[in-house]
């Protein structure tokens, strides 16, 4: 029996075995390669993706678990190729360096933010607790989305 | 990578216990799947097939009432984190929810899990629901069972096959609880030790009742009977109780693993029972 998900907006079915993480199903089967594999232990996050709204790891999601689940990865994130105001502000400030755990930051800010849309330092700091950078050290990324969520546009 | 192509999702409790006991020890639970998806990393083998308890609706359940709290044992961490926010009692199990793992871990992995992984010695919620006296309620082919949760603890590498734990039970109290723990990074790393209290107080705010509870210093979370005595019958003071906490650390002996040595394990042990001390002071603040 086929495992059917919606990925992106888009119904998808995959023949893997259950227990495959969904990373590799995502990755190696819909050549969505944003989500990043690192760690394969949910300590790094650059796996991130949205399952039913929620922020997760998918590396960590046995796919037979996504039975009928909306999957939305990174790619769907720039809709219609313009970038989120997210994605923007990090560009805008130069953030990113290797880039590797970006999908990953992205997938797990854009949840937060939904969720907090004027968070503190220090609320952002335990919300990344996920979400690991060898490269920036985090301070930009923070700077950036400050920079984002203070702005006079940011407050509806 | 090998993965196990059988996934049973099963609908409710019944259906869950009877497929278990049908592949009878060749099928294992699996809630939250966080501990079993990183089997291959501990070079485990996946079991030959996993029975889904994550969709069972009865196992989501969070019932609160002035008498007790019962936990489904599918619950996520970070729903229950939310549910008992603001609970002075079930304190020390709220701040356990909500600081483990990291926020996407704690959307997926359960308090079952939590308690049923009998690997994992840094289980935050463990020393929390000791300290609160939970208890543990299994069903099986012999029917419901109900244990203490220290009990349960003992017994949970040989579950009779078929075992499912079903819901915890926290019996609600006057007391204030609180939970401390030391990760080596300021979030998302294991904890090297953890210290749970739970503490009632007469109007004088003498101690009446003392529970102490101590997480990954040893291999399996237990209570620390003889700090609880020392604390029962005198005001809470925290420098005073740091200094039993010292005299009485050696009852311990601290597991060496990857992130901490044994003995550094024993070493914080005083300090984060002092820290939850200072946490209990502050909610009455
Ligand atoms: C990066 C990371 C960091 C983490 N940090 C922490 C931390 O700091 N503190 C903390 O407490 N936890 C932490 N965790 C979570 C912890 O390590 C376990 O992964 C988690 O507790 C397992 O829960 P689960 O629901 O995912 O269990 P699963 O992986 O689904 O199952 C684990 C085991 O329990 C059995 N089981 C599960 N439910 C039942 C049941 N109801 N009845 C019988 N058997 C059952 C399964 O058969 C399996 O053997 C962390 C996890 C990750 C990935
Ligand atoms: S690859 Fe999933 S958390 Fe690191
Ligand atoms: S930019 Fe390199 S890991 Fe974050």
């Amino acid at each position: 029996m086929p495992i059917t998900l919606i990925v992106n907006g888009e119904e998808r079915a995959t023949q893997a075995a259950p227990m495959t993480p969904l990373l590799d199903v995502l990755r190696e089967e819909f050549f969505l390669t944003g989500a990043k594999a690192v760690c394969r232990e949910g300590f790094c996050g650059a796996c991130t993706v949205h399952a039913d709204g929620i922020a997760r790891m998918s590396c960590l999601m046995p796919v037979g678990l996504a039975q009928g689940c909306a999957i939305t990865t990174v790619e769907a994130i720039a809709a219609d190729g313009v970038l989120s105001p997210l994605q923007q502000a990090l560009e805008d400030h130069d953030v990113v360096q290797c880039g590797m755990c970006f999908p990953g930051m992205v997938m797990s800010l854009t949840k937060f933010l939904e969720q907090n849309a004027h968070p503190s330092r220090d609320e952002m700091k335990t919300a990344l607790a996920g979400n690991i950078c060898r490269c920036t050290g985090y301070e930009r990324i923070i700077d950036a989305v400050l920079a984002l969520t203070n702005a006079p546009q940011a407050a509806e | 990578m090998a993965h196990a192509d059988n996934l049973y999702i099963a609908a409710s409790v019944a259906d869950a216990v009877a497929v278990l006991a049908d592949r009878a020890g060749t099928a294992t639970p699996l809630a939250g799947a966080t501990w079993v998806m990183r089997a291959p990393l501990r070079r485990e083998p996946l079991a030959h097939s996993y029975v889904a308890i994550s969709q069972i609706e009865a196992l989501q359940r969070i019932d609160i009432s002035e008498d007790e709290a019962v936990i489904g044992s599918c619950v996520t961490h970070a729903r229950l984190a939310e549910a008992l926010a603001g609970r002075g009692d079930l304190a020390a199990l709220a701040t356990a929810a909500a600081k483990s793992a990291n926020p996407a871990v704690r959307q997926a992995a359960t308090v079952g899990g939590n308690l049923c992984t009998a690997d994992f010695a840094a289980a935050d919620l463990v020393p929390a629901l000791l300290c609160l006296d939970a208890a543990v309620e299994l069903e099986g082919p012999g029917g419901l069972q109900r244990l203490p949760l220290q009990e349960f603890l003992s017994l949970r590498h040989a579950l009779p096959v078929g075992s499912l734990l079903c819901r915890i039970v926290v019996p609600r109290s006057a007391a204030r609880s609180a939970h401390a723990r030391l990760p080596l990074r300021k979030a998302g790393d294991y904890p090297v030790a953890i210290a749970s209290l739970s503490i009632e107080q007469d109007d004088k705010g003498i101690v009446t009742r003392a529970a102490v509870a101590v997480g990954s210093v040893e291999p399996v979370a237990r209570r620390w009977p003889s700090l609880e005595t020392a604390l029962v019958g005198r005001p809470l003071n925290t420098a005073w109780i740091g200094v039993q906490a010292e005299r009485l650390a050696e009852e311990f002996t601290g597991r060496d693993g990857i992130e901490a040595p044994g003995w550094y394990r024993v070493k914080v042990l005083p300090t984060l029972v002092r820290r939850a001390v200072e946490a209990l002071s502050a909610q009455t603040a």
